[in-house]
């Protein structure tokens, strides 16, 4: 379990990371969502013990990643937004440096290589020159060499940037098949419906400040709160308009290519007793649909677009 | 890791990085061998023929050190910087210890791997006993491991490999050129030798060695050609002279200060603290 407790990092008068707390469970695929400058990296390096808080700490299964980084950093693959490979040397010589330097016996180097390239799917280009390979390979590379030891833990700064469409798509199917291996994943990003794919938490960080996290669903459903209902009504919408601006639940109205877009305040009990009323006054409704939040609107509602 | 060769780092220094690169480009890699190889053998038949004297031998032993050592050491941190390798370094259960060794170990076998190829034109010039073999060795080895543990340090301070190059490269024409010339346009207009002559008992070269560290003349002392040029005057004397009373006075001061050995330690010296620097620095910085 990864336990993040009141971790802050300050440059001077600048605090870049402010006092964050979250917790993670093997399994969780953790959405690191916020805009550039928001901290994301500054957080994901004193996670992996590369940079040291100002004050806080976190534990992975209980071991204090400030106190004894070296005992935590087995326990983690990291993979950083801009990453370096050693070069003139093949893929299993690349992935053999970092097997002997996370000190893994050399008799079961082969099988372990063989298994986290089938994994990346990097098996065709083992013998290939690492400078060679694409750049969405050298970043499957870069995830292969950071799971070559097994860790618990896995910190993906950005790891989908600068890929092509297929390369994308790989790369998520590759963290989703990570969650599902019981480990904890923890990506940083700026797509949003690409992470919406394959997290099951997510985390909203801005000027430093981690202004929610928790379930996807859990934080779309706080954030319904005020939904917006689309009714589309048959004949002129104006008696409509007038019907809805006599509810206490309605707050708004907009109208958009035929349909009412309405601003409700109620729970589904209350959308359920709207429309009834609506069809009992004789208005004949041809489509009635709350429009659900995705992870823009949810970043959207909450950022203010700022950077600490 | 049980040995220094387990050492991945040192491995890949050494064989990972490099034997590819016969495969790759075989053309270009066989003709600069073919090259070098010749010019090498030209250089030791020229030795051999001409058997020149211990000055000119060292003297062109650490020319070759001088242009080669930084080049054995000057990006084995930067690169890890530049390429953005470090953090991923860091992160294996590699020690700062294993760290330190695969780099510095890396920069120490090279330029032994160049002190070897270089004791040809040593043992061929008219070189006379074991006192000034071991001493030019020392010299020379000493000159080569100070720029490569400083070229490490360097590497891992400056964290760029142009620049560390350019301090090594340029270090070494102050060092060598700028500072003696300084010391002959504003203090003595000739070597310093009446120093030495002086000399004659160990203590008068303790205090001799201590002095000159205030006066400049230690600049022209340590340096390693200077030191090439003194040792010219072992040369008419045999093994006894180390243990008999012979020789002039000049040629006994610098039997008492232990001409030679007394520099090559200070290069050792130098280069074990350098190499202390960056075990430290690895150490700190890098939370190891």
């Amino acid at each position: 379990m990864l336990d993040v407790q009141g971790l802050r990092k300050e440059y001077g008068e600048l605090v870049a990371v402010r006092d964050i707390h979250f917790q993670l469970h093997p399994g969780d695929v953790f959405g690191f969502i916020g805009p550039n400058g928001a901290g994301k990296t500054t957080t994901i390096k004193m996670l992996a013990t590369l940079l040291e808080p100002t004050a806080g700490t976190a534990t992975l299964n209980g071991i204090d990643i400030v106190r004894y980084p070296e005992e935590v950093r087995p326990l983690l693959g990291y993979m950083p937004d801009f990453f370096g490979l050693y070069e003139g040397i093949t893929v299993t010589e690349y992935l053999e440096f970092f097997a002997a330097a996370y000190r893994i016996p050399k008799a079961q180097r082969a099988a372990i290589i063989e298994n986290v390239l089938e994994l990346t799917d990097l098996t065709v280009k083992k013998d290939a020159y690492v400078e060679t390979l694409s750049r969405g390979m050298q970043q499957r590379l870069c995830l292969a060499k950071s799971l070559v030891h097994d860790p618990i833990l896995l910190l993906l700064d950005e790891p989908a940037s600068g890929l092509d469409p297929r390369a994308r798509i790989e790369i998520k199917e590759l963290i989703r098949e990570l969650g599902a291996m019981g480990k904890i994943v923890l990506v940083s990003s700026h797509i949003l419906p690409e992470l919406a794919d394959f997290c099951n938490k997510i985390g909203i960080i801005e000027k430093g400040e981690l202004l929610v996290w928790g379930a996807v669903d859990e934080i779309i459903e706080q954030l319904q709160a005020n939904r917006v209902l689309e009714i589309r009504p048959l004949g002129e919408p104006e008696p409509l308009i007038q019907r809805l601006e006599q509810e206490a639940h309605v707050h708004g109205i907009e109208t958009r290519n035929g349909s009412l877009y309405v601003h409700f305040a109620g729970g589904l009990e209350e959308q359920a007793d709207l429309l009834t009323a609506l069809i009992r006054d004789g208005f004949r409704i041809a489509a009635f649909r709350e429009e659900s939040l995705d992870l823009e609107d949810v970043f959207m509602q909450i950022t203010k677009g700022e950077v600490s | 890791m049980k040995t220094l060769w387990e050492n991945p780092l040192l491995q890949y220094h050494l064989l990972g990085a490099t034997r590819h690169r016969w495969k790759r480009q075989p053309w270009l890699y066989w003709a600069a061998t073919l090259g070098t190889g010749l010019a090498y053998l030209l250089a030791l038949q020229t030795a051999v023929n001409y058997r020149p004297g211990i000055d000119i031998a060292l003297w062109f032993s650490l020319f070759i050190m001088c242009l080669a050592a930084p080049l054995m050491a000057y990006n084995l941190l930067s690169s890890e910087y530049e390429k953005q390798t470090w953090e991923s370094l860091v992160l294996t259960r590699l020690t700062a210890r294993e760290i330190f060794w695969g780099k510095w170990g890396v920069a120490l076998t090279r330029v032994a791997v160049l002190t070897l190829l270089l004791a040809p034109f040593l043992l061929f010039s008219d070189i006379r006993g074991w006192y000034t073999t071991t001493a030019a060795f020392i010299v020379l080895f000493g000159w080569g491991a100070l720029l490569a543990s400083l070229g490490v340090w360097l590497s891992f301070k400056l964290k760029r490999t142009l620049t560390t190059a350019s301090v090594l490269y340029a270090g070494q024409v102050f060092v060598l050129l700028l500072f003696p010339m300084l010391y002959f346009i504003l203090g003595e207009r000739s070597l310093p030798r009446e120093l030495i002559s002086a000399v004659q008992s160990y203590g008068d070269a303790y205090y001799t060695w201590i002095i000159c560290l205030f006066n400049g003349a230690f600049i022209i002392y340590i340096n390693p050609f200077y030191v090439a040029l003194e040792m010219e005057h072992f040369r008419w004397l045999s093994d006894w002279w180390w243990t008999e009373h012979n020789g002039n006075a000049y040629q006994q001061g610098l039997r008492y200060m232990l001409w030679g050995f007394t520099q090559g330690g200070i290069y050792l010296g130098l280069a074990l603290l350098f190499a202390g620097f960056t075990y430290r620095g690895i150490k700190i910085s890098w939370r190891k």
